[in-house]
């Protein structure tokens, strides 16, 4: 038992990763109907240069600050940038601007800072506490508790304000959402730039495992991916859920059935819900007029 | 002057003049690769054309397939001691089978769901190649003999001549499978699932079909893969290969068979170019960062591809002659 809530414990944490990464992915797809697939790297990025100012001149939080604003900063060049003239292109065709974007930021990351893997400290450094024979790590209840936060005013934020509803208005239909008066433009610049910073955050949380390096948001990115597909697109709620099932399952997976047959057996699941539910757990069909 | 109609024709006499163009001209073992490399690319490019441009479905795990011909190819040839041109029909068709599994997936899914589904799928096939050791040799790799044909091994210049004369094959059969009944189907159903449906076309059949065609052309690809560079491990066969096929597609020009292998030489070619370029080949990874926003300013104003260009300069001549 205390082996399988320590399980549990570890998929909620790595499962908040991936419900940060994927909700940022969520909204950007939602807003502008791109799938980008920079994400991880635009979040590996920022993360370098949190990491070069922790280092150098500032304390933990206020590196972390400036790595989310940077995060937010390059956010919105590149949709100014790269996505905006590209509007009215294919969705393929936009998956292949962002996998241009992936390059650039990739060669930019080697020119700045190198390729070589570096340290970055928990968020929260401190004993461990144990459970009823389980450990339990501040740093991990932090990252769930935070992400558990996030999330929730997110969603408060998209009810209540008035940008919230400009968002879902975007969402749900852009020409309507444009007649209706509301900035498009300006809808899509800011749900790139709070993505951004989401999936950067998500990258400054996991880099004391996997340390700050080019390939260190792979796996998030990935799962992130598959987050989204399992909770489905259609709503904001969804993909959350669905980071913190792919984390646990991931988790529990590994555990009791085969470390070497994790991911083909975690995809296998994805697959199989997909069919049985081609929207997502928590999505909805839509069915196409003809 | 005659006109020549045919498009088979016109590809043949093309094949021709390169092969011509490669005997004479004294290349260097690395072009002579890099230049193999193009079109074995394309050979698979050719085939996810049919399934992008033509049935219109995504799929973003493409390299599983030519990963499992190059395996398939290495474990034939180097194990069983299957020769060298069966191994790469076996190469070819067993990855059908892994296709219209996929196939069978992309019968419930669409658009994004089944771009992301194929994503999973890819890493889940490439998580195979690492697990499946006896097959596949995990990390430490496989290595496949040199290809030879009825005793006589072929290699450099003469396995370069060889791609040329597959690739056009390949490239005749699938222009004509596409001009026939299977083709037309499959652009009705790219256009309208619904109208096809509505006008008799099975879509289940021609989903799975324009699957196992895509299958088979990067089984191939993998299996001619296998036998010039003679070594494979799990990591090459991952997520960015399989976009890489998706962007040389998109930027060579969708529905395009000469686009797909235009597309592939512009994606392998590409980096090696830029870092012939002086001063900036002094930066470290300039030739990707360059890649990267030559790629993003062909989609924002080329967004039917390379093809375009060299479809306007074609008519940019025969208006000048006329």
């Amino acid at each position: 038992m205390t082996i399988f809530l320590q399980n549990i414990i570890s998929g909620l944490e790595t499962g908040a990763l991936y419900a940060l990464a994927a909700l940022g992915l969520v909204l950007i797809f939602r807003t502008s109907d791109v799938i980008n697939f920079a994400q991880g790297d635009i979040a590996m990025f920022s993360t370098f240069f949190g990491y070069r100012v922790f280092e150098k001149y500032m304390s933990y939080p206020f590196a972390v600050i400036l790595a989310l604003l940077f995060a937010v900063g390059l956010g919105y060049i590149l949709e100014r940038l790269f996505l905006r003239k590209a509007l009215k292109l294919g969705i393929i065709n936009k998956i292949i601007i962002t996998m241009g974007i992936l390059m650039i930021i990739q060669g930019f990351t080697v020119i700045f800072y190198g390729t070589e893997d570096y340290y970055l400290r928990k968020a929260i450094e401190m004993e461990n506490f144990n459970v009823a024979g389980v450990i339990i790590q501040p740093n991990a209840l932090f990252i769930i508790f935070l992400t558990l936060a996030i999330v929730i005013i997110f969603n408060y934020l998209l009810k209540n304000t008035k940008f919230g509803i400009s968002i879902r208005t975007t969402a749900e239909d852009e020409e309507t959402a444009r007649l209706m008066g509301i900035p498009v433009g300006k809808v899509y610049s800011r749900s790139w730039m709070i993505a951004t910073a989401l999936g950067a955050l998500a990258g400054i949380l996991v880099a004391p495992k996997t340390q700050v390096s080019i390939s260190m948001m792979l796996d998030i990115h990935l799962k992130s991916f598959i987050a989204a597909v399992v909770g489905g697109f259609s709503s904001f709620f969804g993909p959350v859920a669905g980071g913190f099932l792919i984390g646990v399952a991931d988790n529990l997976v590994g555990y009791y059935w085969s470390l070497d047959w994790k991911t083909a057996i975690v995809y296998g699941i994805l697959l199989i819900t997909l069919i049985i539910k081609p929207a997502g757990i928590f999505g909805k069909v839509v069915r196409k007029k003809v | 002057m005659i006109k020549i109609q045919s498009k088979v024709i016109k590809t043949i006499i093309l094949a021709i003049i390169v092969i011509i163009l490669i005997g004479i001209v004294p290349f260097k073992t690395s072009t002579i690769t890099l230049l193999s490399t193009v079109l074995i690319y394309g050979i698979a490019a050719m085939g996810y054309n049919v399934l992008l441009g033509y049935a219109g479905q995504i799929s973003l795990g493409h390299a599983a397939f030519i990963g499992l011909g190059a395996y398939v190819s290495a474990y034939a040839t180097g194990v069983m001691g299957v020769p060298f041109l069966f191994a790469v029909l076996l190469a070819g068709i067993i990855p059908i089978i892994l296709g219209l599994i996929l196939g069978g997936v992309a019968l419930r899914l669409e658009g994004h769901y089944l771009a992301i589904a194929t994503l999973g799928f890819g890493v889940t096939v490439q998580q195979l190649f690492k697990v499946l050791k006896g097959f596949t040799n995990g990390f430490a790799g496989r290595i496949a003999p040199s290809a030879s044909i009825f005793g006589i091994k072929i290699k450099g210049v003469g396995y370069l001549i060889m791609l040329i004369i597959i690739t056009t094959l390949l490239a005749i059969l699938i222009e004509n499978i596409l001009n026939t009944k299977t083709g037309r189907a499959l652009i009705a159903m790219r256009d309208s699932e619904h109208a096809a449906k509505a006008m008799g076309i099975d879509i289940v059949k021609y989903k799975l079909i324009s699957f196992s065609i895509s299958a088979f052309y990067a089984g191939v690809a993998g299996s001619l893969y296998m036998h010039l560079v003679k070594y494979t491990q799990p990591d090459v066969w991952g997520t960015v290969l399989s976009i890489n096929i998706l962007a040389m597609v998109v930027i060579g020009g969708l529905t395009s068979v000469g686009g797909s292998i235009l597309g592939a030489a512009f994606i392998v070619l590409m980096p090696h170019l830029v870092s012939e370029i002086p001063y900036i080949n002094t930066i470290p990874s300039a030739s990707i960062i360059i890649t990267g926003i030559i790629i993003v300013i062909i989609i924002r104003f080329m967004p039917m591809g390379l093809i375009t260009f060299v479809d306007r300069f074609k008519r940019r001549i025969t208006h000048v002659r006329s």
